[in-house]
């Protein structure tokens, strides 16, 4: 495969999916979004607690993470939904989406009256865009488009070992033979393999910044005054035998690989268009990293699991790998990929790679995912300080 | 024969990961770089839990992967179950944090 079929776009990009994104920009129009989704087929409802009562920092990081949505390669058309005068502006999110030549409508519930007035607007521009998405067709586009997003999660000593050696083969696969890009991200699993990773870095600038934000993470959580053992390695990673974060970190770097590393970027920053492969920086948190990799504009996730996890994303395609022999059993749904055979039968590690590689590119040719399949999805923007 | 089933990912490791369940009492034969050593399992070790393929005295390294995942925090003896009863990360500890170096930290 070095093509697929994708949606193009007028600015450029090429999407894998064509979704309608319903966006809220504050916790009193989420449930005017969630009504509006439930609607109409194929839009997807984009909400969460934030937008309001922020510091500049947080205000900043949730409008780059929602625009990010608004404007991902996936998405067709965006609808923002905001309640009052917001301090993330919904009629300056829509003006910011339609910049990229998608269709882009702003509502406003006071401005509308309220709440039903403002659904029924709502329901009838998305209505619309999901019908005009529906009559775009397809076309060839080079994989050298496709940037391939990593995250772990619900992590046992399985992962390092095993299904993060998928994952690094696949993605390097990308970047290297067909001039993709990869992200990964969880600046706080780098604990204890910093040095290392940031050995990779393509400079000494790199190199240090990685550095530097390792250790601002090691200060933000020294600073809550409280002992993180509890918190990571998770409760969930005890249980599959991970003891602290360092032992988490080193085996979540595996996923990686040990190529080179390009840069290292702001949360739900866009991931540039060079290609090779970038670092996100996000907690460890799952559904915020994976929130943040969306936002920069990953086409599709590999998500590399140990016990097994829900962590999905609407927008985003994930296709969930685990290597730990019981999970795919214990939560079928759960998994796309099983390569344990790798683990404890007689396959080897190239034969993993390329059942990963095989499911991705039915993926980014519009097979469904399981937690597609399932409407499994979860959406939570990283914030930095206290709301005010 | 080592057995496939513990897993040392570097030579210089002191801990094996058990790909199955492990009984208290068995003795089990683990592949270190070339070399091959043997020890008597002291505990039930699940899936996917560690044991210490060597003595560990307290307050030293726990190494997998080549590097450090933490210290000892009592002596554990070749075959013992090594996990959060008996390690602790020397990362993330607020609680350990001098106030003053912490107070100027804030994002």
């Amino acid at each position: 495969m070095s093509e697929f079929l994708g949606y193009e776009r007028e600015d450029g990009s090429i999407g894998i999916r064509n979704h309608v994104a319903i966006i809220s920009t504050a916790p009193y129009a989420n449930d005017t979004v969630k009504r509006a989704a439930d609607i109409v087929e194929n839009a997807v409802p984009i909400t969460h607690p934030l937008g309001r009562c922020q510091t500049k920092p947080d205000v900043f990081q949730t409008y780059r993470t929602l625009l990010g949505y608004g404007t991902h390669p996936n998405v067709y058309g965006t609808v923002v939904v905001a309640h009052a005068g917001e301090i993330v502006d919904g009629d300056e999110l829509a003006e910011d989406v339609a910049e990229t030549g998608r269709p882009s409508e702003s509502v406003n519930i006071h401005r509308e009256k309220g709440v039903m007035n403002g659904l029924k607007t709502t329901v009838n521009a998305a209505k619309d865009m999901v019908q005009e998405a529906s009559n775009q067709n397809r076309v060839r586009a080079d994989m050298s488009n496709l940037t391939f997003g990593i995250n772990c999660a619900t992590s046992d000593t399985t992962s390092g070992l095993c299904q993060h050696k998928a994952t690094a083969k696949a993605v390097w696969r990308l970047i290297d033979e067909h001039g993709g890009r990869g992200c990964f991200a969880e600046t706080p699993e780098f604990f204890g393999g910093e040095n290392e990773l940031s050995e990779r870095a393509v400079n000494d600038e790199v190199r240090q910044e990685i550095l530097d934000r390792v250790e601002n993470w090691n200060q933000r959580l020294q600073a809550t005054g409280y002992d993180v053992r509890g918190a990571q390695p998770t409760p969930d990673n005890m249980d599959g035998g991970l003891t602290t974060i360092e032992e988490k970190s080193l085996g979540a770097l595996v996923k990686s690989g040990d190529g080179p590393i390009q840069d290292i970027i702001d949360y739900g920053a866009k991931i540039p268009d060079e290609s090779g492969m970038y670092i996100m920086d996000t907690p460890g948190h799952g559904a915020e990293s994976v929130t943040g990799i969306g936002a920069g504009g990953a086409h599709f996730m590999v998500i590399s699991t140990g016990q097994g996890h829900t962590l999905s994303n609407a927008i985003m395609p994930t296709i969930k790998i685990t290597g730990n022999p019981g999970s795919a059993e214990r939560v079928p749904e759960q998994t796309d990929v099983d390569v344990s055979e790798a683990l404890v039968g007689d396959e080897t590690f190239d034969w993993a790679g390329e059942q990963l590689w095989d499911e991705i590119s039915d993926v980014v040719n519009g097979k469904l995912t399981m937690s597609e399949a399932m409407g499994e999805s979860q959406f939570a923007i990283h914030r930095i300080g206290p709301s005010t | 024969m080592p057995d496939r089933y513990l897993e040392v990912v570097e030579p210089e490791d002191n801990v094996a990961t058990a790909l199955r369940e492990l009984e208290a009492g068995e003795t089990v034969t683990v592949g270190v770089g070339d070399t091959e050593r043997t020890v008597e399992v002291s505990d039930d070790v699940q899936f996917g839990h560690k044991i210490a393929i060597e003595d560990i005295a307290a307050g030293e390294t726990i190494t997998k992967y080549g590097k450090s995942i933490g210290n000892a925090t009592e002596d554990i003896s070749a075959g013992t179950w090594v996990h959060v009863h008996n390690v602790e990360s020397n990362y993330g500890r607020g609680d350990l944090a001098d106030e003053t170096e912490t107070a100027a930290v804030s994002e």
